[in-house]
C-alpha cells in the first residue's frame, strides 16, 4: 500500500503543460499469472495528481485530455507498468508480479549488491515498512522483524537503551552491540539518538563474509544504514505526525501490602521477636490501604512526533532535508525525552565523471529524570524499587500540600520520600551530535570508481543533576545540609578518512568486481565532571553557587588504520564467489601485536538458473551459498595493555599524609599486556533462499557456527597479588543457531494478506575460561559462566521451602542460622550441612528460540498490520524479591509474605519463613524461588490506517490516517514489569536479572502521513 | 596510462599514513615504563604503600576488637546490610564475609606496592640516604601487613616479588600459588623487620608518620612475644626504650587527640587528614550510636543510622576498669544526653573528639589517625617478656603505665609471682589498648579465647538484652580462632585450601 502510495507521489510531480482535449479512457486490469480481474489498481495520467482506481471486476474508466497521455498502473505487489495511450479509447493490460526480493539492491560493506548475487547471510528492511510503529528509536521498530536479531527494550524509560545482539555474539566484556555503519560511516556509539524518518532502509549483516570488511569491529555483527535521500525529478514535502498516550497496563505492577496489611507484619515481627510494638503498629485496622507508592510515582504520559521532509532532485543536484522533533514524555513522573534533529543530504554531479556528496545531521536529544532502574537506594538507580519498599502508612503528602522530607516507620531503613525526590529531581542529559560525511567520486574510465570519503562525528553530552537539599537518599533521609550538583561534560570527535577503488567489468560470462582501499579514524573524548557541593540554598543551581567542588577529567583517545580488498566473482549469475581482507592496526592493541588480519571467503550456486530446473515450474529461486570468515571485536578499552601508575587503585586513591599535609602517591595499580589483542570469531554460514509460485511464497534459511577466541576478559586473580584482575584474551565461546524466515503472500485479490515470519534458535556454549577454566561470577553473584555451560547462567542456592516443624528441621540439613521455620535449603553438595558452596546452577537465561511475526492485511483503501515478537525457553531472575520479600521489618514486603510461618501450628504457605532476626539473611539470597520462565509473545504493534484515494483533497497528493496500539499485549508467565528486562545490560555475564525495571507502556496512537 | 597514474597516486596515499598512527599514549596516567625514574617517582609508590594501610585499618576493629570480649554492637533492626559484622562478633561468620576478603586484600596491596619498590629501589640512581630511608619504610610495611596476615588467617602465600611477565606466566604460575607455611611467613617478616630497623633513620631523623627505625623495632619485638622468641623480644625492645625517643603522655586522654598527632608517645599510626580527598577517616562515626541524628552528641545533624553502632563497649569490659582509673572515661562514654534526658548507650571515647569536622555531605569526615604502636604497649611487651623469662624488672615498665593512668604510685602492681603477674599484663593490656585491635590476638596467643569468649557468649545470651543472638551463636571452637580465608581467593585459587572448620 504505502509502495503504491510512494509511487503516486513520484509520478504526480513530473507535470507537463496540459491542453484541455478531453475523451475517456476504459479498460480492465487483470493479474498476468491468473488472468483474474485486479481491482483496486490504480491508474493515473503520468506527470499529473489526476487517477482513479480499478473497481471489483477490475475496470477502469478515467477521462484524459491529450494524445501524449501516459497511464501509470501500479499495484501493490506487482511491478508497475507505463502505457502510452495515444488515441486508444481501451487500454487494458496485464500486470506481472514484482520479484521484489529477487533484483533488489543491497547495502552491504563498501559497496552494494543485487540481492540475486549476495553470498553472505544479509538481512534488508525499508524502514517505510516500520513507519507505523510509534517509538523513537530504530531498534524499537525493529522488534520481530529481523531473523537472528534479538531486540530487547529492556527498560520503558523514554529514550531508554535497546539491546541488540545478532546471532547471539557474546564477550565477557567487550560488548556485544553490533558496530553501527551510518552512510559508509561506522558511528562510534549506537544509533539511539538517530531520528527513524531520516532512514530508508537499513541491511543486517550477519556471517563473517558479508561483516569482515569491517575487520576488528565486526565480530557482533554489522547494521548498514542508509539515509534517504531525494529522488531524481521529483520534489516533494511529506509530513508525518502522531500524537498518543501511553498507559500503564495492570499486568507486572508490584503486589505490594497496603497499610493495613504492613503494620500487622510490623506488629507480628516485633511481637516475634519479642521488641516493644511500636505505637504506630499497634492498631492495624485504622489504615486501610494506605499510601500507594507505585501509584503516585506513575502517570499516563503523550508520545508525539513530528517531522518534515523536502526533497527536490534535477540532473545535477538533489538534495532532502528530515526535519524532526520527538518528545516522549514518561510514565513515571518526571522523566522524559526529547530529540531534535535535522538532516540534509545533497549530491552533486559536475558531470559524468564526477560527483560529489555532502551529509549533514545534527541532533539534539534531552534526557531528564533521575535514575529510575535498577536496585534501589542509590542515587543513579532504582527509583522505582525504592518507592515500592516505602512505608505504606508513611503519607507522601501533608495534609497541607506539602511533601515530607521522609516516608519512614518505626524501624524501617531510613529512606526519603521517594515520591518528592521523584518530583524534584532536576537531572538532564543533553546530548548533542553532529554526524557528517562529504565524498567525492571520480569515474576515470568506465568500471572504475575512485572515491575518498571525510567523515566526522562530533558529539557533546552534558550531564546536569542538581540533588536538592530536601531530596534525601537512603540513610540520608532527613534534609541534608545542602544539595549537590553534578555535571559532566563530554566532547567527542571522531573522524575517518576512506580512500575506496571499485572496479567492475563482465568479460563474456564472466562478472568480475573489485574493492580495495585504505581507512584511517582517529577518536578523541575528552571528558570533565565536577561535583559541586555546600549550596547555600536550592534556589541558585549553578557551579558558581557552591564553594566545594571536586573535579575529575579524562581523556581517551583511539586510532585505527586499515586496508581492505574484496573480489566478487560471477560466472553467468549462476556460480557465484568472493573473497575479502581487512587488515586493522590500532592504538588499542598491545604494542607487540598491533595488527591483524580478518578474512573471509564465500560462495553461491543459483540452482534455479540452471537448465535442469527449468521444467520446476514452481521454484522461481533456490540458491545455496556458504561462507567462511574471521572477524574482531577491539572494544577492549583504550589503554588496557599498559601496566597502569595511577593516583587511584582499586580501594582509593593512593595519596597518604605525613606530617597532617597530603603527600602523593603514586604506584601500579593494572598488570601489563604487551600482547593483549583483539577478540577472535571464526564463524561458517550455510544457507538457502527459496522462492516458490512466482516468489509468492519465499523462504530462507541459514545455519551459522561460531567460535569466539581470545575472549577478552578481565580475569579474576588472587588478590594477593595485589590486582584483583588482569585483562587478557583467553577463552572460547561457541555459537550456533538456525534462523528460519518465511515471506507469504497468503491472499493477493481483494483483501491481501502477507505474513512475513522469523525464527531463530540460538545456542551458546562457553569452552574454555581463564586460569584453570575457573568459572566467571558463581559465589556469591547471581550469574555463573562456566565451561560447558551456556553463557551467564542464574546461580544461588536451591529453595525447598521452609523448616516446618521441629521434626522436619531435626531431619534436614542446616545453615549456620538456621531454625525451625527459618529457609530450608538443598544440600547440593551433600555434605549434610547448607554452606555458601550449597549453591547451584537454578536457571538459564538463554532463549532456545525467539521469533516474530508480522502480518499486513490490505482491502481497498485500508490497512490493517499487526506484528508480535516473542522468546521461548529462557529464565528470569527477579533480584528485586531479596526486598520484596525481606523478613527483617525494614522495608514494605509483597503481599505474599503474610503467607510465611509463624508457628508449627501455622506454618504459613511453606514458602516464607519466619521473621526471627538472626535467621533471614539465608532468604536474602539468591534462590530459585527468584526463577521463573521469561518466554513471552508480546503484540508489539497493531495500525490501522485509511488511505485517502488520490485527488480527494486539492494540493495533497497523499493523506493517511492511522490509529495504533504499541505494546498492545504482553502474553508470559513472568510477574515482573517487564518479560524483556536485562538489568545487567550489555554484560552477557549477567543476563535475565530482574532488579526493577522500569514499565513499557501501552501506546494509543493516532497519526497521519501526508505529502504535498 | 592515465590509471596507473590514478593507481600510484591512489596508493602513494595510502603509504603516505603516518608510521606511528596507532601509537597512542595514555594521558590520564603513566605507564610504569616511564615511572620508577627519579626520587619523587620513588617516594610517591613508597607513599602509595602507607595509602592501603587505611584499608586495612579502616575495618580492622571487626576482627580484632568486636571478636574479642571488649566490644559487641548495636542490633540495627533497620538495615540488615551489615550483618556480616554481627556474624563475626558472634562467631557465626562465613568465608564469604567482606571484612575478612577486605583484611586480606589491603594487606597484599602493601605487600604489593611495597614489592613494586623493593625490586627497583636498589639499581635506581638514588643518593645511598634515601635509598636507604624508603627501602626500609617498605620493608617495615611489608612485615607490618605479613603479621596481620599471618595472625588472622596462618599461612598465607608468601610473594616478596611484583607480579609480571607474559600472560600465561601471570595466570599460570603467579595466581596459583599455595599457602606458605606460617614459620616461613614469619621468618621473612623478622628479615624484612631486622632489615627496616637497620635502614630507618630514628623518629627525630624521620618526616612525622613515616616509618622508624624504633617502629621497626617495635614491630619485631611484638612478632618475637608472640613467637614466643622472649630473649629476642626483650633485647630489642630495650633497644626501643632506651633509644630515648619516646616517652609517655601524661594525659591518657591526649593521647588520642587528633591535635597532638605523631606525638611523644607515638611509634607508628595510621595517618588520615580531614578533608573530601579520601584521606579523612570516619570511625569515630562508625563507633558512634546509630542514630538518625547525631546531633545531640556532635553538635551538628547528619544521620548515622547505617554508619554508626559497631565496637560498642562490652558491659564485661566496662565492668574491668578499677576504680580511680583515668583510662576509662578517656575510653569509654556511658551516653549521651538528647533533649535534657540521658540515654544510657556506652560508646567509644578514644576517637570521639570535638569538635567534628563538618561532614562531607552524608559521608563522615574525621581526622583521628589510628594507632598501631604506642610506647605504652612497648613498655607492656617488655614486661611481659621480662616476667616470661622470669627476670626482675617487668614491674617497672608495667608500673610505668599504671602511674600515668592512675597517678604515680597510687596504684602500683606488686605481684612478683610469675604466672600471676601474667594474668595482671594481659589485663592491663586489655585496658591500656582497649579499642586499638589487640585484644582478639592477645586472646588468641595467650590460649585464653575459646575459654573468655565461651563465657562471654553465654553471659550476653543470659542478659536477654540480645535476643537476636540465636542459639548457634558463640560457639567458640578451636577452628574458629583463625579466620576463614576469603571465599573469592579460593574460587579464583583452588590451590589455596582453607582453613578447617569452614
Amino acid at each position: 500500500m504505502k509502495q503504491y502510495l510512494c509511487m503516486l507521489l513520484i509520478l504526480f510531480w513530473v507535470m507537463p503543460d496540459v491542453q484541455a482535449q478531453f475523451r475517456i479512457i476504459k479498460g480492465n486490469v487483470t493479474g498476468a499469472n491468473d488472468n483474474q480481474p485486479l481491482p483496486g489498481v490504480s491508474v493515473v495520467i503520468k506527470g499529473t495528481q489526476k487517477g482513479t482506481i480499478t473497481n471489483a471486476e477490475g475496470i477502469y474508466q478515467l477521462e484524459v485530455s491529450d494524445a501524449n497521455t501516459v497511464l501509470v498502473f501500479s499495484y501493490v505487489g506487482y511491478q508497475p507498468q507505463e502505457i502510452a495511450a495515444g488515441n486508444k479509447t481501451d487500454v487494458s493490460v496485464s500486470l506481472a508480479f514484482e520479484n521484489k526480493s529477487l533484483d533488489e539492491v543491497v547495502v552491504v560493506g563498501y559497496g552494494t549488491q543485487s540481492q540475486r548475487n549476495v553470498t553472505g547471510a544479509v538481512q534488508t528492511v525499508k524502514v517505510a515498512e516500520l513507519a507505523d510503529v510509534p517509538v523513537p528509536q530504530l531498534s524499537q521498530k525493529l522488534q520481530g522483524r529481523l531473523a537472528g536479531v534479538q531486540i530487547l527494550q529492556t527498560t520503558g524509560r523514554p529514550g531508554g537503551g535497546m539491546s541488540v545482539r545478532i546471532r547471539g555474539q557474546a564477550s565477557v566484556s567487550a560488548g556485544n552491540q553490533p558496530l553501527y555503519v551510518v552512510d559508509g560511516f561506522p558511528i562510534t556509539g549506537d544509533i539511539s539518538t538517530l531520528n527513524p524518518d531520516e532512514i530508508e532502509s537499513i541491511s543486517v549483516l550477519k556471517d563473517a563474509a558479508s561483516t569482515s570488511l569491517y575487520g576488528s569491529r565486526a565480530s557482533n555483527g554489522v547494521v548498514m544504514i542508509t539515509t534517504k535521500r531525494a529522488k531524481n525529478g521529483e520534489t516533494r514535502i511529506a509530513l508525518n505526525a502522531y500524537y498518543g498516550v501511553q498507559q500503564l497496563p495492570s499486568r507486572g505492577i508490584p503486589d505490594m501490602m497496603d497499610a493495613s496489611e504492613f503494620a500487622q507484619f510490623m506488629k507480628d515481627l516485633n511481637e516475634e521477636n519479642k521488641r516493644t510494638v511500636p505505637i504506630e503498629y499497634q492498631n492495624p485496622a485504622q489504615y486501610g490501604k494506605g499510601t500507594d507508592w507505585y501509584k503516585l510515582i506513575t502517570r499516563t504520559a503523550p508520545i508525539q512526533n513530528y517531522s518534515v521532509s523536502i526533497g527536490t532532485g534535477g540532473e545535477k543536484f538533489t538534495t532532502n532535508a528530515v526535519l524532526g522533533y520527538f518528545q516522549q514524555d514518561g510514565v513515571i513522573i518526571n522523566t522524559k525525552f526529547k530529540r531534535f534533529s535535522v538532516r540534509l543530504n545533497s549530491y552533486y554531479r559536475f558531470n559524468k565523471k564526477v560527483r560529489i556528496g555532502i551529509n549533514v545531521a545534527p541532533s539534539v536529544s534531552i534526557f531528564t529524570g533521575r535514575p529510575t532502574d535498577g536496585g534501589p537506594f542509590s542515587s543513579t538507580s532504582g527509583l522505582i524499587t525504592s518507592a515500592l519498599l516505602s512505608s505504606p502508612i508513611a503519607p507522601a503528602v501533608n495534609p497541607d500540600g506539602s511533601l515530607p522530607v521522609t516516608a519512614v516507620s518505626p524501624g524501617m531503613l531510613q529512606t526519603p520520600n521517594w515520591y518528592r525526590v521523584a518530583r524534584e529531581a532536576d537531572a538532564t542529559d543533553n546530548n548533542t551530535r553532529v554526524l557528517s560525511t562529504a565524498f567525492l567520486e571520480y569515474i576515470p574510465v568506465a568500471g572504475l570508481t575512485l572515491k575518498t570519503s571525510l567523515n566526522a562525528e562530533y558529539g557533546q553530552v552534558r550531564f546536569n543533576n542538581f540533588v536538592p537539599s530536601t531530596s534525601g537518599n537512603v540513610n540520608v533521609a532527613m534534609s541534608r545540609a545542602s544539595g549537590d550538583l553534578t555535571q559532566t561534560n563530554t566532547q567527542f570527535l571522531t573522524w575517518l578518512s576512506e580512500n575506496i577503488a571499485t572496479y567492475e567489468k563482465d568479460f563474456a560470462d564472466h562478472h568480475l568486481d573489485v574493492t580495495a582501499g585504505f581507512t584511517a579514524q582517529k577518536f578523541r573524548s575528552d571528558m570533565n565532571n565536577v561535583l559541586a557541593t555546600n549550596f547555600p540554598n536550592d534556589k541558585v543551581r549553578t557551579l558558581s553557587a557552591a564553594t566545594a567542588f571536586t573535579p575529575t577529567s579524562e581523556i581517551q583517545e583511539w586510532s585505527l588504520l586499515s586496508y581492505l580488498a574484496r573480489v566478487n566473482y560471477n560466472f553467468k549469475g549462476k556460480y557465484l564467489l568472493s573473497a575479502s581482507i581487512r587488515r586493522d592496526g590500532s592504538s588499542r592493541f598491545g604494542k607487540d601485536n598491533k595488527w591483524g588480519s580478518f578474512p573471509s571467503v564465500s560462495a553461491g550456486w543459483v540452482i534455479s538458473d540452471e537448465s535442469f530446473m527449468a521444467n520446476v515450474r514452481p521454484v522461481s529461486l533456490l540458491k545455496m551459498r556458504s561462507s567462511y570468515g574471521v572477524t574482531g571485536n577491539n572494544n577492549i578499552g583504550n589503554y588496557t595493555y599498559y601496566a597502569n601508575v595511577g593516583a587511584t587503585g582499586s580501594n582509593g586513591t593512593n595519596n597518604y599524609v605525613f606530617d597532617g599535609k597530603l603527600a602523593a602517591g603514586n604506584n601500579v595499580t593494572t598488570l601489563s599486556n604487551s600482547t593483549l589483542g583483539w577478540e577472535i570469531t571464526h564463524q561458517f554460514d550455510f544457507g538457502v533462499d527459496l522462492g516458490l509460485f512466482n516468489n509468492r511464497l519465499s523462504f530462507a534459511y541459514d545455519y551459522y557456527t561460531k567460535k569466539t577466541d581470545g575472549l577478552l576478559f578481565n580475569v579474576q586473580v588472587p588478590t594477593y597479588t595485589g590486582f584483583s584482575n588482569f585483562q587478557t584474551n583467553i577463552g572460547t565461546f561457541k555459537f550456533w543457531g538456525h534462523e528460519v524466515t518465511i515471506s507469504s503472500k497468503n491472499l493477493n485479490k481483494g483483501l491481501k494478506w502477507n505474513t512475513d515470519f522469523n525464527i531463530s534458535f540460538l545456542k551458546n556454549r562457553v569452552e574454555k575460561l581463564g586460569t584453570a577454566n575457573a568459572f566467571l561470577g558463581g559465589g556469591t553473584n547471581r550469574n555463573i559462566t562456566m565451561v560447558g555451560q551456556p553463557i551467564g547462567m542464574l546461580w544461588g542456592y536451591v529453595n525447598n521451602g521452609v523448616y516446618m516443624n521441629q521434626e522436619d528441621y531435626n531431619n534436614s540439613p542446616k545453615f549456620q542460622t538456621s531454625n525451625v521455620g527459618t529457609v530450608k535449603m538443598k544440600d547440593v553438595n551433600n555434605d549434610g550441612v547448607i554452606t555458601v558452596d550449597d549453591r547451584a546452577i537454578i536457571g538459564n537465561p538463554n532463549p532456545d528460540f525467539i521469533f516474530g511475526i508480522s502480518n499486513n492485511f490490505v482491502y481497498r483503501n485500508f490497512d490493517l498490520n499487526i506484528v508480535a515478537a516473542g522468546s521461548v525457553g529462557n529464565d528470569i531472575m527477579n533480584t528485586a524479591l531479596e526486598y520484596t520479600n525481606n523478613l527483617d521489618g525494614v522495608f514494605n514486603v509483597a503481599k505474599s509474605v503474610a503467607g510465611r510461618w509463624r508457628s508449627e501450628q501455622d506454618p504459613g504457605d511453606g514458602i516464607h519463613p519466619r521473621t526471627l532476626a538472626g535467621t533471614t539473611g539465608l532468604f536474602r539470597n539468591s534462590n530459585s524461588l527468584w526463577v521463573t520462565s521469561g518466554s513471552y509473545l508480546t503484540i508489539k504493534n497493531i495500525a490501522f490506517g485509511y488511505t485517502f484515494p488520490v485527488n480527494t483533497i486539492k494540493n495533497v497528493k497523499s493523506l493517511r490516517l492511522y490509529a495504533s496500539i504499541q505494546q498492545a499485549f504482553v502474553f508470559t508467565r513472568y510477574k515482573g514489569s517487564n518479560p524483556e528486562v536485562n538489568s545487567g545490560g550489555e554484560n552477557p555475564l549477567s543476563q535475565g536479572l530482574d532488579v526493577g525495571a522500569y514499565p513499557v507502556p501501552r501506546t494509543f496512537t493516532f497519526g497521519f502521513n501526508v505529502g504535498f | 596510462m592515465k590509471l596507473k597514474m590514478m593507481f600510484t597516486v591512489f596508493l602513494l596515499g595510502s603509504l603516505g599514513a603516518c608510521k606511528n598512527y596507532i601509537d597512542i599514549a595514555p594521558q590520564n596516567f603513566i605507564s610504569s615504563d616511564n615511572f620508577f625514574k627519579t626520587e619523587a617517582d620513588f617516594v610517591q609508590a613508597v607513599n602509595a604503600s602507607y595509602s592501603a594501610l587505611r584499608i586495612v585499618y579502616n575495618e580492622a576493629y571487626i576482627m580484632g576488637e568486636m571478636r574479642s570480649d571488649n566490644a559487641h554492637y548495636i542490633f540495627n533492626s533497620s538495615n540488615r546490610g551489615n550483618l556480616v559484622r554481627e556474624e563475626i562478633a558472634d562467631f557465626i561468620d562465613n568465608p564469604t564475609a567482606a571484612p575478612v576478603a577486605t583484611k586480606w586484600a589491603g594487606n597484599y596491596k602493601i605487600i604489593a606496592y611495597a614489592n613494586e619498590v623493593i625490586s627497583r629501589i636498589d639499581a635506581a640512581t638514588l643518593s645511598e640516604t634515601v635509598k636507604k630511608n624508603l627501602k626500609g619504610q617498605v620493608l617495615f610495611l611489608r612485615a607490618l601487613a605479613y603479621f596481620d596476615l599471618v595472625q588472622y588467617f596462618s599461612d598465607v602465600p608468601l610473594v616478596v616479588a611484583p607480579i609480571s611477565g607474559t600472560a600465561d606466566e601471570i595466570l599460570n604460575v603467579a595466581s596459583t600459588l599455595p599457602r606458605t607455611a606460617k614459620a616461613e611467613v614469619y621468618a621473612q617478616i623478622v628479615k624484612d623487620a631486622q632489615e627496616a630497623a637497620t635502614l630507618l633513620p630514628s623518629k627525630t631523623d624521620q618526616e612525622k608518620g613515616r616509618a622508624t627505625s624504633g617502629a621497626a623495632k617495635t614491630l619485631l619485638g611484638n612478632v618475637y612475644v608472640v613467637l614466643k622468641q622472649w630473649p629476642q623480644a626483650e633485647t630489642v625492645l630495650t633497644e626501643v626504650v632506651n633509644s630515648s625517643q619516646y616517652s609517655l603522655l601524661p594525659d591518657y586522654a591526649a593521647v588520642f587527640n587528633p591535635a597532638n598527632k605523631n606525638h611523644a608517645e607515638s611509634v607508628f599510626e595510621v595517618q588520615y587528614l580531614q578533608g573530601n580527598l579520601g584521606l579523612q577517616s570516619a570511625f569515630t562515626y562508625t563507633f558512634m550510636p546509630n542514630l538518625t541524628n547525631i546531633n545531640p552528641l556532635v553538635g551538628f545533624q547528619f544521620n548515622n543510622q547505617s554508619i554508626g553502632g559497631w565496637n560498642i563497649p562490652s558491659d564485661d569490659l566496662i565492668k574491668s576498669y578499677e576504680t580511680g582509673d583515668k583510662r576509662k572515661a578517656a575510653s569509654v562514654l556511658d551516653g549521651y544526653t538528647s533533649g535534657g534526658t540521658f540515654v544510657q548507650q556506652p560508646f567509644i571515647k578514644k576517637y570521639f573528639n570535638l569538635p567534628l569536622p563538618t561532614p562531607n555531605g552524608s559521608s563522615p569526615n574525621a581526622n583521628d589517625n589510628w594507632p598501631v604502636y604506642r610506647y605504652s604497649e612497648v613498655l607492656l611487651l617488655l614486661a611481659e617478656a621480662l616476667n616470661e623469662q622470669g627476670k626482675a624488672g617487668a614491674l617497672t615498665y608495667l608500673n610505668q603505665v599504671r602511674d600515668r593512668a592512675f597517678g604515680a604510685g597510687v596504684s602500683q602492681i606488686k605481684e612478683t609471682n610469675q604466672a600471676a603477674l601474667k594474668t595482671v599484663i594481659a589485663k592491663e593490656r586489655r585496658i591500656e589498648l582497649a579499642f586499638e585491635n589487640k585484644r582478639w590476638l592477645d586472646l588468641v596467643r595467650n590460649g585464653q579465647a575459646i575459654a573468655v569468649m565461651s563465657a562471654y557468649g553465654s553471659a550476653l545470651k543470659a542478659s536477654g538484652k540480645y535476643p537476636n543472638l540465636i542459639p548457634q551463636t558463640y560457639n567458640v571452637t578451636e577452628n574458629r580462632l583463625l579466620f576463614p580465608l576469603p571465599f573469592n581467593e579460593i574460587q579464583v585459587n583452588p590451590k589455596l585450601k582453607q582453613n578447617p572448620g569452614y
